[in-house]
């Protein structure tokens, strides 16, 4: 049986542009997590320098606050911010949390590490803020079904408030490109 | 049939976006509470995925132009939006200045010490995003009836802080951080400094003791120093030394010291010396 000739030259044409459109919209796989860098900068940091243990403090419970956030985001258990996080923070992440949870929905986020540099600290020691670098993979997620992926340098800015024995997120806004 | 077979090629070729998945796009600036438009190409409908700082959202829609109400907006950050494997990111930016929030430090202060009294003012939209833009923060610290003293500063990243000298009156001192409409008040109370110097006279009781009393007492500003506040009279003669402390009550302190014939009288509170006097032998 012979083809018609438009049928024949459209056929793989259309083909060949449906790979092309699947392939630019087929999301990325995640890598698997390379060693994650971080770095703090307090060298900026006024109107207070901070203290040698204060940046420790802050690096380690910075670290604690994202891998919370991670899992949060991946298993859809709010509750796990309630340590690192507090205030509009807590309260955004947890509201994003809920309703991912509500549509089946969840975050995979491999976390490659940030860059941190502590703009101000308050005299009195009762607020910090600092802007961060993070270096992220993130996957989009229908339940099991990964519908899309990134790979962002995501720049956040954040403030810290102390509590008993660490430092909490207050306030974690990612910042648009400059 | 060649028309024909023309006609089904281009039809094909026009419909491979929607067969293979369109391009979602998404163009301009948003603010927080604002709706966002986006554009996925074909017709018919489908599932839209929004991921972002404050929310997730999944709702069949009608490709074409998409509109999602403001309320999933609030929180000023990166959003992704995904449609047909297609994925589009933009930022949503914070709406203006609604509130700030506001630290002054500390609540009581000494009248008249420099760079003492800190305020750090953080400046949030009506949905508690920081205002990013460069905002200039009014600050003003003043007691009743007194100027004050009165600073301007540009916020930097959300965040304006201060440091200022307290006023040379005691008393209950507003602090103010104000912009545009906004404004906040806390109370710093401004208390008198230490004593700027004490005088002290002394007399013979009845009993034969030897009664000190100072003026009135009050710090370099001339406000009087709060009652309570302890002096230390001290005599010293051939048997040693002996103190007493006494509160200030309206102003003077006053205590009665053991009998002497000769001996040195002094005076002090904290770290200020009043003046000294030479009992029994003439002053």
């Amino acid at each position: 049986m012979r083809t018609p000739t438009g049928l024949r030259f459209a056929a793989p044409t259309v083909l060949a542009l449906c790979l092309m459109f699947l392939l630019a919209s087929l999301p990325d796989t995640i890598h698997a997590a390379s060693p994650k860098s971080r770095s703090l900068d307090t060298s900026a940091a006024a109107p207070r320098p901070v203290e040698e243990t204060t940046a420790a403090s802050i690096e380690r419970d910075y670290d604690h606050a994202w891998k919370s956030l991670v899992s949060a985001l991946e298993s859809n258990q709010p509750e796990l911010l309630d340590e690192n996080f507090t205030g509009t923070a807590r309260q955004h992440w947890q509201r994003a949390i809920e309703l991912q949870k509500q549509n089946g929905l969840n975050r995979r986020i491999v976390d490659h590490g940030h860059s941190l540099r502590v703009n101000f600290y308050s005299l009195d020691g009762s607020a910090l803020q600092a802007e961060d670098i993070a270096d992220l993979e993130i996957e989009y997620r229908d339940g099991s079904r990964v519908l899309s992926s990134e790979h962002i340098r995501a720049h956040y800015l954040l403030l810290l408030t102390p509590a008993e024995n660490s430092w909490k997120v207050r306030v974690l806004e990612e910042l648009p490109p400059s | 049939m060649k028309l024909l077979q023309r006609g089904f090629f281009f039809a094909m070729l026009a419909l491979t976006p929607v067969i293979c998945g369109a391009q979602l796009s998404v163009s301009g600036t948003f603010r927080a509470g604002v709706a966002v438009t986006l554009q996925a190409p074909g017709s018919g409908t489908s599932t839209l995925y929004l991921f972002g700082p404050g929310g997730a959202i999944k709702q069949t829609v009608q490709r074409g132009t998409i509109t999602i109400p403001g309320d999933n907006f609030k929180i000023a950050g990166r959003y992704t939006a995904i449609v047909d494997g297609s994925n589009a990111w933009f930022f949503v930016n914070e709406a203006p200045l609604a509130n700030i929030s506001f630290i002054a430090r500390p609540s009581r202060v000494p009248a008249a010490a420099r760079g003492a009294v800190l305020g750090s003012a953080f400046l949030f939209d009506r949905f508690q995003n920081l205002v990013l833009a460069s905002t200039p923060v009014d600050f003003r610290l003043a007691t009743e009836s007194t100027k004050g003293e009165d600073r301007t500063v540009t916020s930097r990243n959300g965040v304006a802080w201060v440091q200022l000298n307290s006023g040379s009156r005691s008393g209950p001192a507003q602090f103010v951080a104000s912009s545009g409409d906004v404004s906040v008040r806390r109370v710093v109370q401004q208390v008198a400094a230490d004593p700027c110097s004490i005088r002290m006279k002394a007399a013979r009781a009845p009993d034969g003791n030897i009664l000190v009393e100072t003026a009135p007492i009050a710090d370099c500003s001339g406000n009087a120093v709060p009652d309570g506040t302890i002096v230390t009279f001290a005599c010293v003669d051939k048997r040693g030394r002996s103190t007493v402390d006494a509160r200030v009550k309206r102003g003077f302190a006053r205590a009665e010291l053991p009998p002497s014939s000769a001996a040195t009288l002094s005076v002090a509170a904290g770290v200020v010396l009043g003046n000294e006097i030479h009992w029994g032998g003439g002053q």
